[in-house]
């Protein structure tokens, strides 16, 4: 089966909360008053940011998508939302496809567990049995290169090597689609080359992959085609290179 | 079948039923963690208990004058059944906003999957108390009725139902609502006094059918009565499912309008 997705007039809207409107008592009291006073309040209380806005995209089996965009322009947001993390405030999106995401990878590990058992956690969270893991062990060991530090609790790990756990224990399954967000930044220089290249590998096997990050020579390489936002709006799209020009043009100008 | 795949109530129920596997090794594995670094890992909590329902049991038979024999299986095992279901209560409000909330926002397993492996632990830490109303009701009465074969079971799936809609329940409401946690910790004490746990409904005399107006009461009841041996009341089963009934229309209600917005409030 090819894996698709298909996103139509896709908006998300976050709900911010502060302390007044995360309260049941002031629900309670705002209650009264609307009954009282018949004077209509803002009925969710908080204030609401758009995250996305009118995204209209489909990407298609072989599609190795760059997505570009200064911070807070909603790259993070629109792979959570393809992940299904988020699901669309209003409009659709269609996804046939096993996902695989690397967005927080740091996720599912347990202070007080061994690099091993941390290794095994991570991976049932992402839905493998224990026997699965038990195979491809061996390979994140040593892809992850921590040798002895594996026996020890997750909480004596510097915060390169937890970011090298954390990816390394990522790269065991590769579905049809593969969500990366930016991470290379952490970890040394040789872990972030091998990373790269276990990148390239498992992108090699997958239908769809979505990368952001805001290593241009990198996207060049690897993506075919590019999404450059801003504000939560797509401004432009289409081949990689073209898209990246753009990119860069918007802040030479 | 398409009502099915649409409504996420429904849906993100079977996915973890399916995915069983996952969140009983992450509560087994949970479980493991909690006792790491302690001597006697799950019997210190099993001691502590048994020193504390003893001591209970001999102030208050004294206190009200009661058969101490009579008095130590239902204060046991009340006592026993009470530690999980209030344990349930009180880790309901921050099963999504707690540990969870990470995984959440970063990986797309529904919320519920993190219920189930935090009603599993509980159930799980239950199971290795569980031997001591035995052991208590072994040694006090010489017998166990052999109804309990079937009675616990089934009372052990109904309140493990409940706890993990009772945890959905409350954990989505106190996302969004933050006060509604310290509001269930300071209720449950009280509510241990007013739950017929310590003392036994006769002692209330003509006050003894108020007991049923506290949902509590079935709960403790259904595993309970059989197992020390009380007379079959048909009024506490059909209370603790009536009970699961009304839990079951709230989550259908709530979770499949506002599971999607979880992820925001976490």
């Amino acid at each position: 089966m090819k894996a698709e997705i298909i996103l139509k007039n896709v908006c998300l809207d976050f709900p911010v909360y502060d302390a007044e409107s995360l309260s049941f008592r002031n629900k309670m009291s705002d209650m009264g008053k609307v009954i009282v006073t018949k004077t209509k309040k803002n009925n969710s209380g908080g204030k609401i940011i758009e995250g996305l806005r009118d995204i209209n995209h489909i990407f298609q089996h072989g599609d190795r998508v760059a997505l570009l965009g200064h911070n807070g322009s909603g790259k993070t947001t629109l792979l959570k939302l393809l992940a299904g993390i988020y699901s669309p405030t209003s409009g659709s999106i269609k996804k046939t496809g096993e996902t695989n995401c690397m967005l927080d990878i740091g996720f599912g590990f347990e202070q007080d567990a061994t690099g091993y058992e941390n290794i095994i956690l991570s991976n049932i969270t992402r839905g493998l049995k224990k026997e699965e893991i038990d195979k491809i062990l061996p390979e994140i060991v040593e892809f992850c290169g921590l040798g002895e530090f594996l026996n020890m609790p997750f909480r004596t790990y510097s915060s390169g090597m937890q970011a090298r756990l954390a990816f390394s224990s990522a790269i065991a399954n590769t579905p049809g689609i593969l969500l990366i967000d930016e991470f290379f930044s952490t970890g040394d220089l040789e872990f972030s080359k091998k990373s790269k290249e276990k990148v390239l590998e498992m992108m090699s096997n997958s239908s769809i992959l979505v990368f952001a990050s805001h290593d241009l020579p990198l996207l060049k390489t690897i993506c075919n085609k590019a999404i450059c936002m801003k504000n939560g709006k797509v401004v432009f799209s289409g081949e990689a290179s073209e898209v990246i020009e753009h990119y860069q043009g918007m802040y030479e100008r | 079948m398409d009502f099915f795949r649409k409504n996420c109530a429904i849906y993100d129920i079977i996915f973890s039923l399916k995915n069983y596997y996952a969140w009983s090794y992450l509560s087994y594995f949970d479980l493991k963690l909690k006792y790491r670094r302690t001597f006697l890992g799950p019997w210190w909590v099993v001691l502590g208990i048994a020193i504390s329902a003893t001591a209970m049991c001999l102030l208050w038979s004294t206190i009200f004058n009661l058969d101490w024999k009579n008095y130590l299986t239902y204060l046991f095992s009340g006592f026993i059944i009470w530690m999980w279901i209030s344990q349930q209560v009180i880790d309901a409000p921050d099963v999504f906003s707690g540990v969870s909330s990470k995984y959440i926002k970063a990986y797309p397993n529904p919320p519920i999957f993190y219920v189930f492996r935090k009603c599993f632990l509980s159930f799980l830490l239950f199971l290795h108390h569980l031997p001591l109303i035995v052991i208590v009701v072994l040694l006090v009465n010489n017998r166990i009725e052999s109804s309990v074969i079937y009675s616990l079971p089934i009372g052990l799936l109904i309140i493990f139902i409940n706890a993990i809609l009772f945890t959905v329940n409350i954990g989505m409401l106190s996302a969004r609502y933050r006060d509604i946690d310290p509001l269930i910790k300071s209720l449950m004490p009280p509510m241990l006094l007013l739950t017929p746990v310590l003392w036994k409904p006769e002692m209330l005399g003509d006050y003894a059918h108020y007991i049923y107006f506290n949902p509590f009461t079935y709960f403790v009841g259904i595993i309970r009565n059989d197992l020390i041996g009380l007379d079959f009341d048909m009024t506490i089963w059909t209370g603790a499912l009536i009970i699961t009934l009304i839990q079951i229309f709230i989550y259908l209600f709530l979770y499949s309008r506002k599971s999607k917005r979880i992820v925001f409030w976490v």
